[in-house]
């Protein structure tokens, strides 16, 4: 076996088995270190697709960021038990009916495949020649250059949505 | 060198994508819900990233870094919400008697 197919393989299938771990289990912090092992998963296989600074991006903004965002939420919003003192991390919680969500998620997973069985192949008119080096310089000339205005817009934002939280997450009086 | 068929991509993303659809649909905690639409927001990443792998502009890789920042923005604004609800009800349930959600 090729062994790019081999490894893709292997970084696919952490990816799914652990998505599929977070979908199986009731407990919130299993769900939040099986998203940690997806999203690693993920940055291996932007590196497969020959996109390291998506890879390296992702890692610095899902597991640095926004996977300590999420243990603080959790961590915040934890309901108070008697038992305070408990040192378990058992955070259960509900569920509701398996039924619908999994049959709509199943239909639309097949839906999704039957449509990319149809469209397969006008795959092949589009592709141009992959190009197998890094991409740093061009994206840095793309987002700096072409795309100056919505990188600028995406910085605004971000900084818009920051202060706008900081003011929501407030203890209001 | 042969490389990785871009369908092995797409049915990956899609899986991904239907996960993350049925952890939205079946979880009652709010954060739960949120880890569910993080996990269909990177579905969608690994869609334009695959597809920009033959691209000469360089549109997908550019479009998935706003798409990173749109999903990094919804996060901490709605984990700031979820904390005003946990202290306004108590209880961050879809459909608990108490929030009323």
């Amino acid at each position: 076996m090729n062994p790019m197919i081999a490894a893709f393989l292997v970084l696919a299938g952490l990816t799914c088995a652990s998505a599929l771990a977070m979908a199986w289990t009731k407990n919130l912090l299993h769900a939040a270190l099986a998203m940690f092992l997806c999203m690693l998963g993920l940055a291996g296989l932007y590196v497969m697709a020959y996109a390291d600074v998506m890879a390296v991006a992702h890692l610095l903004i899902y597991v640095g960021g926004v996977l300590i965002l999420i243990l603080f939420g959790i961590m915040l919003t934890q309901n108070s038990r008697a038992d305070q003192y408990e040192t378990h991390n058992d955070l259960w919680t509900k569920q509701s009916g398996r039924f619908w969500a999994l049959s709509i998620s199943l239909s639309v997973f097949l839906g999704i495949l039957f449509i990319l069985n149809r469209s397969m192949s006008s795959f092949g008119m589009v592709s141009n020649e992959i190009q197998r080096s890094t991409k740093l310089t061009h994206v840095g000339l793309a987002l700096l250059t072409e795309y100056s205005f919505a990188f600028e817009l995406a910085g605004v934002f971000l900084l818009i949505a920051l202060v706008g939280a900081t003011y929501i997450a407030k203890h209001h009086e | 060198m042969n490389d990785i068929p871009l369908s092995y991509f797409l049915i990956v993303s899609a899986l991904l994508f239907s996960i993350g659809l049925s952890i939205m649909l079946l979880k009652r905690n709010m954060i739960f819900v949120l880890m569910g639409i993080e996990l269909m927001l990177n579905a969608a990443n690994l869609n334009l990233i695959a597809f920009s792998r033959q691209d000469d502009q360089i549109q997908g890789l550019v479009f998935s870094v706003f798409v990173l920042v749109i999903g990094v923005c919804e996060m901490s604004v709605a984990l700031a919400i979820i904390l005003q609800i946990y202290r306004h009800f108590k209880n961050i349930d879809l459909g608990a008697e108490k929030s009323r959600f």
